[in-house]
């Protein structure tokens, strides 16, 4: 049997932070400052709210450990049409830096959901 | 403060778009700087254009109008619906503009978890179905539904049951001799056919460890003619291999053990569950098998009262077992039950 603080280590972090009805504003806001910047925001300037709002879910619901599995294959091929340089990327990085630190992420897992994404740069930069 | 300097103020911080357009010319009138955010081009253009099929003098008559526009990356969604005025003579349309895209962003976002939790859960009950799927080839059912219920399982005392026990002659020598891939295959094709004969006739697979087959009648639910439904699966098992061997180049043998008694069936394991049952029953079997022949079936001679309708026995023997001492044994004489039934 697991104990308590065992069990409450082990959960995702998507768990952690109170799943989809905490994270809702997490994902907003992130969306918010990615729409807002201007290093990376011209990229969705043609896309659709809608499917940008999917794929900001799906990322974060992949990357926080919740019901959605991002492949590096899939993320790949989502950015294999676009240009990313590695500023552009560093930008985001910053961005999701600034929008976990308010939603009151831990340092721990903080650094731990950004070194994941960190890990895929060469997925995406090119 | 003059109360028209108020409104002029209000009018230009609060989060409300609004626009007032003559009715006649579609000319701008005035319009608030929230509005002017939205639709740049209302501000420079002085003549709304919407960009819908809809036009300005029927929009009083419409419900809300929900229409989108790009503010630096980001596409709004702004729901407008106008009411009609007049001011000194002119006819006026006064249009009001709610942004709503935070509400439609949260729909997206809700419809896009949705379908992740659906896909989720359909890849669960895969999954689900599996396990179940596993665990019912390792346990009867009503031991899997009380194990679901429970987490456990009470261990239980049946009886009487009927115990089969089954081993095949040589098996060693032929596995290390063959190719091994070819005779588990066949083993699992046997066992597999096996098991058919058994949903047939009420018995249950128990476990099978190596080339050994053990199954019992009268377990979970009793039946008065667990015995005789024993023997029947201890026959056809027989019948079976006879048949597989006529038309197959290896020869399976089998010897059969078949005792009533009682047993005690329980889940065992923590970690790795296995449905188990022990008792006299089965060491009984056990001991009744190594007595066999090649493709004989040996029972206890207190059986015969169940079988000798239709099955034909031999003289009963006394044989002295491990365990048991002296006991009385008999032979099922033909596979071939005496008589049809159903």
């Amino acid at each position: 049997m697991l104990g308590q603080s065992e069990h409450q280590r082990s959960l995702p972090l998507f768990d952690k932070y109170g799943g989809m009805r905490a994270l809702h504003s997490v994902i907003i806001n992130f969306y918010d400052r990615v729409l807002d910047s201007d290093i990376v925001g011209p990229f969705f300037d043609d896309v659709d709210m809608a499917k940008l709002i999917d794929h900001q879910t799906k990322f974060f619901a992949s990357i926080l450990g919740g019901p959605a599995k991002y492949t590096d294959q899939r993320l790949a091929s989502a950015h294999n049409h676009l240009t990313v340089t590695n500023v552009q990327f560093d930008e985001v990085i910053a961005l999701l830096d600034e929008t976990l630190t308010e939603a009151g992420f831990a340092p721990d897992d903080l650094s731990k959901t950004l070194s994941a994404v960190e890990a895929r740069r060469s997925l995406i930069v090119r | 403060m003059q109360i028209q300097d108020i409104s002029a103020r209000l009018l230009g911080s609060i989060n409300v778009g609004i626009c007032i357009v003559d009715a006649d010319t579609g000319v701008i009138v005035s319009l608030n700087q929230t509005f002017e955010t939205w639709f740049t081009d209302a501000a420079q253009g002085l003549v709304l254009n919407l960009d819908t099929s809809i036009a300005l003098k029927d929009l009083p008559d419409r419900e809300a109008l929900e229409v989108r526009t790009k503010v630096k990356h980001r596409t709004l969604v702004v729901e407008l619906s106008a009411h009609e005025a007049e001011h000194e003579g002119n006819r006026l349309i006064i249009i009001e503009g709610h942004n709503i895209s935070r509400l439609r962003e949260t729909e997206a976002m809700i419809d896009s978890y949705a379908a992740m939790v659906d896909k989720r859960t359909r890849e669960l009950e895969r999954e689900n179905r599996r396990v179940e799927k596993l665990l019912l080839n390792m346990m009867p059912k009503s031991v899997y539904e009380e194990f679901m219920t429970f987490g456990c399982v009470t261990p239980r005392l049946f009886e009487p049951v009927t115990v089969i026990m089954l081993d095949f002659v040589g098996f060693t020598k032929m596995a290390a001799a063959g190719d091994p891939n070819v005779t588990v295959s066949e083993l699992n094709s046997i066992f597999t056919a096996f098991d058919q004969i058994g949903e047939h006739h009420g018995s249950e697979r128990i476990k099978t460890i190596g080339d050994c087959y053990m199954a019992v009648t009268g377990l979970p639910h009793s039946t008065p003619d667990h015995a005789l439904s024993a023997a029947r699966v201890a026959a056809k098992m027989m019948r079976f291999l006879e048949r597989r061997n006529q038309t197959h180049p290896h020869t399976w043998r089998a010897r059969i053990g078949i005792a009533s008694g009682s047993v005690v069936g329980s889940v065992v394991g923590v970690q790795k569950y296995v449905y188990d049952v022990f008792g006299p029953a089965v060491n009984m079997a056990s001991r009744l098998q190594a007595q066999s022949d090649p493709m004989e079936i040996t029972v206890c001679d207190s059986m015969r009262d169940e079988l000798i309708d239709d099955f034909r026995l031999s003289e009963a023997e006394t044989v002295s077992l491990r365990g048991f001492g002296d006991t009385r044994i008999a032979r099922l004489k033909q596979y071939q039950p005496n008589r049809k039934v159903a």
